[in-house]
């Protein structure tokens, strides 16, 4: 595993890290900037967690922000009511997140295409249900408010503004170095084996329940990190931060940008999750535009922006050159099948 | 309790169930056709549902025509709404092998579209909507009472559902459709347009969900959260009856409606919601192809 963490080393991810800090600290000047930058840089992590599941995979999970919610209750009730650290009670959650995940999905992994897809949209409305149920737990529809952003260890401090934002673009690129190394390395490989034909791929002998089971885990993790941000980050947790159209925004993110490409989900993210809030007051016409985006995709752009781009510019005989000489390249060409 | 008081919970439970369950299966009935022929999952039949109620309740309120007229109406606006559907949409993936999963995220890009909108409009016009009922009065079922107006619902969502049955059964039209549910390359090859066939189901579809919503305004008062439930209730039956099984639709429909019924009168209806989405996860892990599947 080694080998595969230090080739997340590699030019191109230090020039993003590069890039996203200068972009905090430009926009570091402006509260409501910095407050959409954050979001955006939280919206990458969960792309980039989606990417994996629904890009290289094959599977589309429509109960991933649901995950993130139990992550994000978790982490708020351990730290305000058991008065717990944040670095401590993120990664409980977060486990326990993506074991409820794991154990929940673990039925339908046998499932394929639209029947996987059907039963994680069951899972995520019984967990959206349940957010509204248990108030005891979750205080229902008025959700939490009021939360504390994480403490910076030793110090008695907590982190705010462009600390925060930092934090952010830090977890963003982190989720980003992982999802590099996890597609470079044979577990990667397998994933996409099993995304373009399940049977071909149990037949060479990869064991498909297997690692559909581990990158259920590994995305429920990613789902699991944000959600816990996101609530700390907006100080604000309710069932309708967590809900089906949630999981269906994050799917839009990876699915505009570019399934099953390494910077799509980046690109997704960064052009749409600013969107609700350049339409201020008239953010009820968030949904009526994702849900345009999301038949645009389907029905005009399988590829994504990235992935389409990506397609045309290969096909350019100098960069094809270039390309044929770098080892491995992207690892795929955003030519994935409609799902 | 009373024996009277029992048998009056008891009654009530019955009828609510009936219309429950006809309109249920009504609705099931046309998502079952179009996934058994099409192989697509509509998503959006809940906020279509919604769509039908809520234009039949913009013909009677502003354009004020009889409530009869206005059901007729709406009916007949689902044919364009399908067709134009069809020709933009749907058509496209005819061809594609993996359509249903794609279909699926479509269908659910249309019910994201179709809420946002009625949430800026209706939503801000209304917080309930009722239609007048069809026949006034109330019937006498020995001692206890029920509407004219849900006997007519019952009524009429039962003749609609009988003959949707003799429409498959022994119509050109619905033969030609079974035919394409059972193998549609045996089909197109004894000469069933296949295409053409297609295009029916689906506005026949649209068509059980659009008389499901006006049926279900006429019988009860709706808010726009009645989308969302519906959705998710006809996703639930279909897949336990068994995609593409009509006569499991109907069946379930009816299980659902009485399940409906009885949950709501003693708890939440949320519960009800919980059990159909357990329903449909056993299903799903068990047997993926239905009860009633052939």
């Amino acid at each position: 595993m080694r080998r595969y963490l230090r080739s997340a080393i590699t030019p191109q991810l230090l020039l993003l890290l590069a890039a996203a800090i200068a972009l905090a600290v430009v926009v570091s000047g402006n509260r409501f900037f910095a407050f959409v930058l954050g979001i955006t840089m939280i919206s990458i992590l969960w792309a980039a967690g989606m990417n994996l599941l629904t890009g290289y995979t094959g599977l589309v999970s429509l109960a991933f922000a649901g995950i993130a919610g139990i992550s994000a209750y978790g982490t708020v009730g351990l730290v305000m009511r058991c008065g717990w650290s944040f670095w401590l009670a993120m990664p409980v959650a977060v486990l326990g997140a993506a074991v409820v995940g794991v154990l929940l999905g673990l039925p339908s992994l046998r499932l394929k295409g639209f029947y996987f897809a059907l039963s994680s949209l069951v899972i995520q409305t019984v967990l959206s249900l349940g957010f509204v149920y248990f108030i005891g737990l979750t205080n229902g529809d008025t959700g939490i408010s009021q939360i504390p952003p994480p403490d910076i260890p030793l110090t008695g401090v907590s982190f705010h503004g462009i600390g925060f934002d930092l934090l952010l673009t830090f977890a963003a690129w982190l989720s980003l170095a992982a999802t590099w190394a996890i597609a470079h390395s044979p577990f990667g490989r397998r994933l996409v084996a099993i995304r373009e034909d399940e049977v071909l791929a149990e037949a060479i002998g990869i064991d498909v329940i297997r690692n559909k089971m581990l990158v259920f885990f590994v995305g429920s993790l990613y789902a699991g990190v944000g959600g816990a941000l996101y609530a700390t980050y907006v100080g604000f947790a309710s069932p309708r931060s967590f809900d089906l159209l949630s999981s269906l925004s994050i799917w839009l993110m990876v699915a505009f940008g570019g399934r099953g490409t390494f910077m799509g989900p980046v690109v997704g993210a960064l052009i749409l999750a600013p969107v609700p809030f350049m339409l201020q007051q008239y953010d009820t016409l968030k949904d009526v535009i994702y849900g345009a985006l999301i038949i645009a995709v389907i029905v005009l752009m399988p590829g994504g922006v990235y992935g389409t781009l990506l397609a045309y510019v290969r096909r350019l005989p100098s960069l094809k050159r270039y390309l044929s000489k770098q080892r491995g390249g992207v690892p795929n060409d955003g030519s994935v099948r409609r799902s | 309790m009373t024996t009277s008081a029992i048998l009056l919970i008891a009654i009530s439970v019955i009828t609510t169930g009936l219309v429950l369950g006809v309109i249920f299966s009504l609705v099931a009935a046309g998502v079952t056709i179009v996934y058994g022929s099409i192989w697509l999952p509509n998503a959006s039949n809940g906020q279509f549902f919604l769509t039908a109620a809520l234009i039949c309740w913009s013909f009677v309120t502003w354009l004020a025509v009889p409530i009869w007229v206005a059901a007729l109406l709406t009916l007949a606006v689902s044919l364009p709404i399908s067709y134009l559907l069809e020709a933009t949409l749907i058509r496209r993936f005819y061809d594609v092998p993996d359509r249903n999963i794609a279909y699926f995220v479509l269908t659910l890009g249309v019910t994201q579209i179709l809420s946002g909108i009625f949430s800026v409009t209706y939503g801000r016009w209304s917080d309930q909507f009722n239609l007048p009922p069809m026949i006034a009065g109330v019937t006498f079922i020995g001692p206890f009472p029920m509407t004219n107006n849900r006997i007519f619902v019952l009524g009429a969502a039962s003749v609609l559902l009988a003959l949707l049955f003799a429409m498959l059964r022994f119509h050109p039209y619905g033969r030609a459709l079974r035919a394409v549910f059972q193998n549609r390359e045996a089909a197109a090859l004894r000469g069933v347009n296949v295409r053409a066939i297609y295009r029916l189901s689906f506005a026949l579809g649209m068509l059980s969900i659009f008389a499901g919503g006006i049926l279900y305004g006429m019988a009860y008062s709706f808010d726009l959260t009645v989308a969302w439930t519906m959705a998710v209730t006809a996703f639930a039956i279909m897949i336990v009856g068994g995609p593409g099984s009509v006569l499991g639709a109907v069946v379930v429909g009816m299980v659902f409606g009485f399940t409906q019924a009885g949950v709501s009168t003693f708890t939440s209806p949320t519960l009800a919601t919980f059990s159909y989405l357990a329903a449909m996860l056993i299903i799903l892990l068990l047997k993926p192809s239905g009860l009633f599947s052939r």
